[in-house]
């Protein structure tokens, strides 16, 4: 047995592998994505006090500091039997759309959509934000870094500061906004629509024009036919702050909804000895390794699980991209991993309309932004963090302090998909022991649709990355190294 | 000249940690009004945004190196660290964010930007709030290193 060994997924080396096996025919057998597990943070929780967890819960990745932040404090207000101010939630919810403005840009413009605004086949040193800028424009660089910062700038006025946000207690805020400050928001909140509408019009430009890139997308190496998992509201629409979990089936029919407070009984974790990632999958239809399909339980969260999760988006412009989405690529749902890219810009169009109702909503200054909590006990959290579903569960004493914790998280929750789809697109270049150049691109571009955050990745220095494939023979010994620094 | 000095890493994340430890140490020691201390549990284009208006940036954190010793304090120069595409799936390199706020005809970008590096054989994956015992033995070399960095004419209360 051949295996190969891609060694790109963190700075750090050696904590996030990729290993490809090789059947004694020279095709790919299997691929398995190993990254590391953070460990113990459960028992650092215990005996600390309640109210420090969405402090705390920020600081566990440097990715997504907000989605913590807020899954926190709604585990709290759920702990401590409050129920938000109707202000409060507003407030929470622009808070929330300020930080996936920033991310989602950040993706697109800088991570993953190089591959396609610069192109698949262009050298990987051009697929990066620099590329974009080379061929969309100086002047579209500049509007990505402002409207980047835009949404960073409305995080730190709700947030109370720029990365990690400290406002969120159990029952409510602890900081309003001002006119002044709503002023502020409002403007930046318009510009930041013309940008997702612009933005949504480069794809279509660089992207959706260019059939060798919709060919791409649907391909076969980049379809999983998984079950798809999101938040949506009372009308069965995405939403990113509140509401029911859904999931629907390969044929894009309602599945399951629930509320958070069940979450134990629809997922369970399976765990392999390859790998410290826990893979969860629904309950009820079980574990049967990895594959997709109707009798497997492995689901995919983020952008494309959220949207085919649900019947549309809450705002007007939105749903209509929503619809041209799924009336462009196919029936519901979409299945092509390459669709993450579109689902995340409508994504972005959806939470700059829905700051705008917010900011424009007159409750948005009112001052009763807390409620006064009650006794504590059991509590249980969940938004959709940008790259999906997050879960965070704990268990209080009589003092108000942690005795258990449990966290499910996004890149957890693709898991499984994640490692499919970089077996997918390996199985179609790799043949009979050949390795085509092509490999580390397209394996590349598989994990990067997802957007995948791996907690220890966030804060090292620039260094050099190491993206490496190591192939060894049917007896394990190294026969081909493919290097890229 | 304006200079800022970057304690980087998770504070919860015991040895990551170390470069907020480093900067905590030193806001006792510094004094100018010339020198911003700051900690930053964050990269790429956040920490472009943290370091953009300085003349000079002393960033610290964790680095795991090849045959590096665990607590050896080193220094480098951001060029000693090579762009790679995509370093860290979610944020871009330091480099590249530099490199890009020049493009886009940024003025304000550092002169000089200086890495001060605990080594590490192994990267932290254990949540905790203490460093191991060599590292924290690390911590006031780093912060020498950091001082004589900053030169002479800097005001230090010992």
């Amino acid at each position: 047995m051949k295996t190969i060994v891609i060694d790109p997924i963190t700075r750090l080396e050696g904590h996030g592998k990729i290993s490809i096996f090789l059947d004694s025919k020279g095709d790919v057998e299997n691929a398995y994505l190993q990254i590391p597990e953070l460990r113990g943070f459960e028992r650092f929780s215990e005996g600390r006090r309640a109210e420090d967890m969405p402090q705390i819960t920020s600081r566990i990745c440097g990715v997504c500091p907000v989605a913590h932040h807020l899954a926190a404090t709604k585990a709290l207000d759920d702990a401590f039997n409050v129920e938000p101010t109707s202000a409060a939630k507003k407030l929470r919810e622009l808070l929330y759309c300020g930080y996936i403005i920033y991310d989602h840009i950040l993706h697109f413009y800088f991570l993953g959509g190089p591959d396609f605004v610069v192109g698949p086949d262009a050298p990987p040193a051009q697929r990066n934000i620099l590329g974009v800028i080379e061929k969309a424009g100086l002047e579209v660089g500049k509007e990505v870094i402002k409207h980047r910062a835009y949404g960073q700038k409305i995080t730190a006025i709700l947030g109370g500061k720029a990365t990690h946000p400290v406002s969120g207690l159990p029952g409510g805020v602890s900081k309003g906004l001002s006119n002044d400050e709503v002023k502020e928001i409002k403007d930046m909140v318009k510009s930041c629509i013309d940008f997702a509408k612009f933005s949504l019009k480069l794809f279509d430009d660089i992207i959706l024009n260019n059939k060798k890139y919709v060919d791409l997308i649907l391909s076969d190496p980049y379809i999983l036919k998984t079950y798809n998992m999101g938040l949506v509201d009372e009308k069965n629409k995405v939403n990113f702050y509140g509401g029911k979990i859904r999931v629907t089936d390969q044929e894009g029919k309602e599945f399951l909804k629930f509320d958070v407070k069940g979450y134990y009984k629809h997922i369970a974790e399976h765990v392999e000895e390859w790998s410290y990632m826990k893979f969860p999958y629904l309950k009820s239809i079980g574990w049967h390794g990895l594959k997709d399909g109707k009798d497997s339980g492995i689901y995919r969260v983020g952008p494309l699980g959220r949207l085919n999760a649900s019947e549309g988006m809450a705002t007007p412009l939105a749903d209509k991209e929503y619809k041209r989405m799924f009336e462009t690529l196919g029936k519901r749902p979409i299945n092509s991993t390459l669709a993450f890219h579109w689902a995340r810009l409508i994504e972005l169009l959806y939470v700059t309309e829905r700051a705008k109702e917010l900011v424009d909503d007159p409750e948005i200054t009112s001052t009763k932004i807390r409620n006064p909590v009650g006794e504590p006990g059991e509590g249980f959290g969940v938004v959709e963090a940008a790259r999906g579903t997050l879960i965070h569960h704990y268990k209080l004493d009589k003092n108000g302090l942690i005795e258990k914790a449990n966290l499910v998280v996004a890149t957890t929750n693709n898991a499984g998909a994640i490692t499919m789809s970089i077996r997918d697109a390996a199985k179609g270049l790799i043949k009979k022991g050949k390795v085509d150049d092509g490999l580390l691109n397209m394996v590349e571009m598989a994990f990067r649709a997802y957007d995948p955050c791996f907690a220890c990745a966030t804060h090292t220095l620039p260094g050099g990355m190491p993206f490496e494939v190591n192939i060894y023979d049917k007896n394990k010994k190294l026969y081909k190294n493919i290097k890229r620094l | 000249m304006k200079t800022i000095v970057l304690g980087i890493g998770n504070p919860i994340l015991s040895d990551d940690g170390v470069g907020i430890h480093v900067a905590k140490q030193l806001k006792q020691h510094i004094k100018d009004p010339n020198v911003t201390i700051d900690e930053a549990l964050t990269g790429g284009m956040n920490l472009l945004d943290l370091i953009i208006g300085f003349d000079k940036a002393i960033l610290i954190d964790a680095v795991k190196m090849k045959n590096a010793r665990t607590g050896d304090v080193k220094r480098f120069s951001i060029s000693d660290m090579s762009t790679a595409h995509s370093c860290n799936p979610h944020d871009v390199s330091l480099a590249e964010a530099l490199k890009m706020a020049e493009r886009l005809g940024e003025t304000h970008i550092p002169r000089e930007i200086v890495i001060i590096g605990i080594m590490m054989n192994e990267m932290p994956c254990e949540f905790g709030e203490k460093l191991s015992e060599t590292v924290a033995a690390a911590v006031p070399k780093a912060v020498e290193i950091v001082l004589s960095e900053l030169g002479e004419n800097l005001e230090i209360s010992r």
